[in-house]
């Protein structure tokens, strides 16, 4: 059931990781139950009946206390215990006995960094960063608490709507829209030039079509768009280069079944002119 | 910093495929209901007369403030679960509400505008008596803690201690109450059963024993409910075996005995059995009470006494009344009296004696029980008795509700200076309605739906139209022309509705929008085409069942079962779905008393709320287990079979045709026991005469680990895939046994490096154990989903402190050993399985899978957090299959690369911000949509929302363009027309030319 975005951009991600694999090397950290000392062991003494009050203070800047305070609340592991926001920002859990808790600041609007607390059975406590995957690991944090508001959630996906810049932009439309444009526009730029140049060019453009067997799209919608009256005054010049574009012409042509007439006289032209 | 990217890349490769809610969709198909609790104190906010504010504290551990006239919680703070959160007493001073909590353990003041927390003060550990306010000289300063061994006295503002004392003799006197009279004193009084009172006096300023003395008091035996201070300091006591009153003045020395009030005297008496009451009133904390009280001498008898120059003298007797109250406005202190409303009862005697026989059954059956049970409420003035004129409210009783057992009164001075007042009701089905003259609703809560226990989806009843749509098909053909004849009939009369609901858009189009309500009524209900609007069947731990509206959260129809233990078990089946018109859907509710294991059965049809008469068998003997079996009857309702504890089989419905049913297919039906205290799980198999063999025993010994649940997969689970198609395009095959039970332990050891968490798959037929895996330094609560070939399990890791998530798929290879038909008994090759393990960084309160109508849609798992969010997890990551190393065919299968850590975004919380407090469980329901599961978490607050695991695939999406598409499509129908047109003029100058 997926969309062919996702299983490409799951691939593109598959390369990614293959690389970034060979650099992880044996740092790799798996959920197995392979023996590691750690540190903070002695952490996990027996629960005695100390119980202190984990304290510090949360901070949204630029919203007022009393805006948010009222939906929030500090959760000590889930909901095993439970603590209030003070109108001052200050908040205090009582009662929790000794070990090591993940505290977190849970408010529909606003998100902040949990922090875990491990409190020894002598009733010492410390702050540092939650990381569940090196557990034993310890980076500081200040205690009492200091809780910062990283932002706002975001819940919501942006709609992919339909704007036309958006539309404009697009590499693909601008790719078709570009040359199409070269096409309408350089004819009527080459109009006023002299036929010298013109045959110029169309040398240039054979040199670089090498395959002949293809045809050539341009010069037939060049043909199209430009005004019949041309035809008649540079028919000579063009001549020249209609011997090479003959077969490819005709091609065209019978590809485009319901083609204008205007070509096909100039086919006859050709045909005659041999 | 690598895991960091690599789990970055994965979270964004995933983007794609995960379901999220787009912020216009907010509202759209999801709604929540916050609810509150069983109210156990509630206050109205008398400090100013324009205030909205009523605060509550309920047996949720909840505190709150709701708005008066709309019913809507303005703030609400839910505490920890437990005791520990227990919300002991609740006071209010001006803007500050004082709340105790946890056994008297932490002391709370709360700002009661915004809901803000002003102060939190931590008191010394001593099981809580009483909390009083203190005021000195008119004005509220203080509060005062009693203990079961110490008194304590903080300020107001701050919070802060002022003094704490030691109570003397603590451990034999029993201290319960505190009271102040404003005149700078505290009194603690306690008692000695059957002895005497203790009277304790204590300085305000320094918490100093100024008096201390006892008075003889044999008769006493409790001093909360029967005793209470009035009118400047008197104590006044009830007793019911002497039948007297008792007052003593508190601070005069000389009296040593209480003075004996014969009930007699007053020509009263206390209705035998019961304990009389006394409620007096003491509107200002700094002012002595009032001189009045009620006195409650039967459940419905109470009586409104004064106490005048040592004299007790009646001022009015309330026979019959259920409720009393006091309330206070300004100076002015009133008694709201609720009682029967006795006009009702002669009309409804005079009805029974005009009207002929059979109307008085009718009427009986109907109206006599809702129109006896009409209250009216009225207002008398306190210290006179007198009725105020024009007070009445009359209070119309929920005929399937419960009686009216608590009484809150608002009362506020008019403009004319006469008091007018408010009343909110609690009722024993926990509903809280809120009256005002002449009897008006103002609004309605029913809490009872914050304790939902389980609940089940049914589908709306299809409408007259649609019926005679579907009956074409299932009737026999009788011929070409009659079947041409009937269908252009069925197609007029749709049309005819068509036309019908056209021209009620356009009418409602014209009315202004606030008038336009789609209100949904129990006549209006039917099916809409894609099935996504069903009947919401909860049940509630007060025994209350209610049928609520999927698509909007209204109630339909509520019914309060009486008589219901209070520590009851609810099983709730649907027997008879709406599928077969023109029978009624059948729902089954099995009712199971915890200690005794005794059942009964109720049957209702779940879109009506109503009883079925049907005859249900009754149930001498304790359930252990039920079993709903395909079987059908001759009326299309599912055969329920019943075990009792000595293994006999009860059917229901029992008809003759099921019986025979039974009969040819009982050997084919195994069912399995599980005893958790024994530690036993037993398989049987049903005998021909509906009696029971024992087919297999599993014993997993108690003394290592405890059986904590046995799940086994849904019934209406559809799988349809039967295999995975892998890199190298060969199939792996699924394990897929219906039969399988996913059975979870738990090591009795706790201690951390020793405790485990068991998991077992046994087949349920057979008994064998397909799988055996255990979790090392692990233990509890686990939550698991089990469904189609794998199970998941949370459980915490004791070693590294997390949640952990592990999956066990299970697959039976390259080839099936039987495709068409699955059989337990005949399955040689043991299935392999798969199995692997990630961090789930967050804590966790249940899991539950989303489950659609034929199993197309990838499978997300429902992730409940305490928190409130509800996380929906795509079960892509949860896949055992997830390689270390990438390869090509992994790739090409799409399997994500193994991280240890799940990522948790908050865009994949399907209820975005309206978190679902303590969620308790999540039902999912398939609709008629392929693409959408109905998810209903509740707890306590109900969320109801749609989810899209694999996007909307099958239908337009909401953003569908359609002016762009349209637009696109005229304009190149108009530039075919120019183009045309311009041809056309072309060729014909070619051919003048």
């Amino acid at each position: 059931m997926e969309t062919r975005v996702g299983s490409r951009a799951c691939a593109c991600v598959a390369l990614l990781l293959f690389a970034l694999h060979a650099s992880l090397g044996h740092e790799h950290i798996k959920l197995q139950e392979d023996e590691e000392t750690a540190e903070e062991l002695k952490l996990r003494a027996p629960e005695g009946d100390v119980r202190v009050q984990v304290s510090g203070r949360a901070l949204v800047p630029g919203v007022r206390t009393q805006d948010w305070v009222a939906h929030a609340r500090v959760l000590l592991d889930g909901d095993t215990h439970v603590g209030f926001i003070r109108e001052d920002g200050g908040f205090s859990v009582s009662d929790v006995p000794s070990g090591s808790y993940v505290l977190e600041i849970s408010s529909p609007t606003y998100r902040f960094q949990p922090v875990r607390v491990d409190i020894t059975a002598t009733g010492k406590m410390r702050a540092r960063v939650v990381d569940y995957i090196r557990t034993s690991e310890v980076i500081r944090l200040p205690y009492p608490l200091q809780m910062r508001c990283l932002g706002l959630h975001s819940y919501f996906i942006q709609r992919e709507t339909w704007i036309w810049s958006d539309f404009l932009m697009n590499p693909m439309v601008l790719m078709m829209v570009l040359p199409l444009l070269i096409i309408v526009l350089l004819p009527k730029v080459m109009n006023s030039s002299d036929p010298e140049m013109k045959r110029e060019m169309e040398q240039s453009m054979n040199m670089l079509n090498s395959n002949q067997d293809l045809p050539d799209v341009s010069e037939i919608v060049t043909r199209f768009f430009s005004p019949p009256k041309s035809h008649g005054r540079a028919g000579g010049g063009a001549r020249a280069s209609v011997g090479v574009a003959q077969g490819v012409r005709g091609g065209a042509s019978s590809v485009r079944g319901g083609a204008p007439r205007r070509r096909s006289k100039i086919n006859t032209a050709v045909t005659s002119s041999e | 910093m690598a895991w960091l990217v690599v789990r970055l890349a994965i979270s964004l490769s995933l983007l794609y495929t995960a379901s999220a809610v787009f912020e216009d969709q907010v509202g759209k198909f999801d709604w929540r209901e916050q609810f509150i609790g069983k109210v156990r104190f509630a206050l109205f906010d008398t400090h100013s007369q324009a205030s909205k504010k009523l605060l509550v504290a309920t047996d949720k551990n909840v505190f709150a403030s709701l708005n008066s006239r709309t019913g809507d919680l303005f703030w609400r703070h839910v505490d920890k679960t437990g005791p520990e959160g227990h919300i002991d007493a609740l006071l209010m001073y001006g803007q500050d509400a004082v709340v105790v909590v946890g056994n008297g353990r932490l002391l709370r003041s709360w700002e009661t505008t915004v809901g803000g927390l002003k102060w939190e003060a931590v008191l010394d550990t001593g099981s809580f008596q009483a909390a009083a306010l203190i005021g000195v000289q008119d004005f509220v300063k203080y509060v005062a803690v009693l203990k079961k061994s110490a008194i304590s006295l903080h300020d107001l503002s701050s919070g802060s201690q002022i003094w704490v004392e030691n109570l003397p003799d603590s451990d034999t006197v029993q201290y319960q109450t505190i009271y102040s009279g404003g005149n700078g004193l505290v009194f603690v009084l306690g008692f000695v059963p059957s002895s005497h009172i203790v009277i304790v006096e204590y300085k305000i300023e320094d918490g100093e024993i100024m008096k201390k003395k006892s008075v003889e008091a044999a008769w006493m035996s409790s001093l909360e409910n029967s005793c209470a201070v009035i009118s400047s300091g008197n104590l006044l006591c009830v007793d019911q075996i002497t039948q007297s009153l008792y007052t003593l003045p508190l601070q005069s020395a000389e009296h040593t005995e209480m003075r004996q009030i014969h009930l007699q005297t007053l020509d009263l008496e206390v209705a035998s059995g019961f304990q009389p009451v006394l409620t007096s009133t003491q509107p200002n904390p700094a002012q002595p009470p009032l001189a009045e009280f009620f006195l409650q001498l039967s459940p419905d008898h109470h009586i409104l006494l004064q106490l005048k120059d040592d004299l007790i003298a009646p001022l009015r007797d309330f026979n019959p009344s259920y409720l009393a109250a006091f309330a206070t406005s300004g100076e002015k202190t009133v008694a709201a009296v609720m009682t029967p409303k006795n006009d009702t009862v002669s009309h409804i005697s005079k009805t029974l004696f005009l009207k002929k026989v059979f109307l008085c059954i009718y009427l009986y059956c109907n109206g006599l029980f809702f129109l006896l049970k009409a209250c009216s409420i009225n207002l008398f003035s306190a210290d006179t008795g007198r009725r105020h004129l024009d007070t009445t409210i009359i209070y119309h009783m929920d005929p399937n509700g419960g009686k009216p057992n608590r009484l809150y009164v608002h009362a506020f001075l008019k403009k004319d200076d006469s008091v007018g007042y408010r009343v909110m009701v609690q009722t024993e089905d926990l509903t809280l309605t809120f009256l005002q003259q002449p009897g008006r609703v103002v609004w309605m809560r029913e809490e009872a739906l914050a304790d939902v226990v389980t609940m089940e989806m049914v589908d709306l009843p299809l409408t007259g139209t649609q019926a005679e749509l579907e009956g074409e098909f299932g009737k026999k053909a009788d011929g070409l022309l009659p079947m041409v004849l009937k269908r252009l009939s069925s197609q007029f009369i749709l049309l005819q509705a068509w036309m019908a609901h056209l021209w009620k858009l356009f009418y409602d189009a014209r009315k202004p929008r606030s008038s336009v309500k789609n209100e949904v009524t129990i006549d209006t209900l039917s099916r809409d085409e894609f099935n996504l609007q069903k009947m919401m069947v909860m049940v509630t731990a007060s025994g209350k069942l209610f049928g609520i509206d999927s698509k909007s959260g209204t109630v339909l129809w509520k019914q309060y079962l009486e008589d219901i233990q209070p520590n009851s078990i609810f099983k709730l089946i649907v027997q008879r779905t709406t599928a077969h018109f023109p029978h009624p859907p059948q729902c089954t509710l099995l009712i199971k008393d915890k200690d005794t294991g005794l059942g009964s059965l109720y049957v209702f049809n779940p879109i009506f709320g109503k009883k079925s008469h049907i005859s249900v068998p009754a149930l001498p003997r304790p359930v252990l287990q039920t079993l709903l079996l395909p079987v059908i009857d001759q009326d299309y309702a599912k055969v329920l079979l019943l075990i009792d504890d000595q293994y006999k089989v009860t059917a229901f419905p029992s008809t003759k045709n099921v019986l025979q049913q039974l009969q040819d297919t009982a050997s084919s039906v195994f069912f399995y026991l599980v005893d958790s205290s024994q530690g036993k799980l037993s398989g049987f198999r049903l005998r021909m005469d509906l009696s029971t063999e024992l087919i297999w025993e599993v014993v997993i010994p108690t003394e290592v680990q405890k059986i904590v649940a046995v799940k086994g997969k849904r019934a209406n689970e559809h799988v349809h895939s039967q295999g995975r198609v892998m890199g190298d395009r060969s199939v792996l095959y699924k394990y897929l046994n219906p039969n399988l039970l996913a059975v979870i332990t738990e090591s009795t050891d706790m201690h951390q490096e020793r405790s485990f968490v068991g998991i077992f798959l046994i087949d349920g037929v057979t008994g064998r154990i397909v799988h055996e895996a255990v979790q090392r330094k692990a233990r509890g609560p686990v939550h698991f989903v089990h469904s189609e070939n794998w199970l998941v399990y949370v459980y915490w890791n004791s070693k590294f402190r997390r949640n952990e998530f592990s999956v066990l798929e299970l697959f039976e290879g390259a080839e099936l050993y039987n495709s068409t038909v699955f059989s337990s008994l005949d399955r040689p090759h043991p299935p392999q399985v798969l199995q692997q393990s990630y961090i789930f960084p967050a804590p966790i309160s249940t899991l539950e899978a989303t489950l659609t109508e034929k199993g197309i849609t990838s499978r997300h798992l429902l992730v409940g957090m305490p928190s409130g969010n509800i996380l929906s997890l795509p079960k892509m990551f949860l896949d055992p299959r997830r390689p270390e190393l990438i390869s090509e065919q992994s790739r090409e299968e799409n399997l994500i690369p193994y991280a240890p850590e799940m990522p948790i975004r908050t865009e994949w919380f399907i209820n975005y911000n309206q978190t679902v407090s303590r969620v308790r469980g999540i039902y999912t329901a398939p609709s008629g949509l392929e693409s959408t599961c109905l998810v209903v978490v509740y707890g306590l607050d109900i969320y109801q929302t749609r989810v899209f695991p694999s996007k909307q695939f099958d239908v337009l999406k909401d953003d569908y363009d359609y002016i762009l598409i349209s637009s696109v499509l005229f304009g190149l129908f108009f530039a075919t027309m120019i183009s045309k047109r311009l041809a056309e003029v072309k060729l014909l100058n070619r051919a003048w030319r």
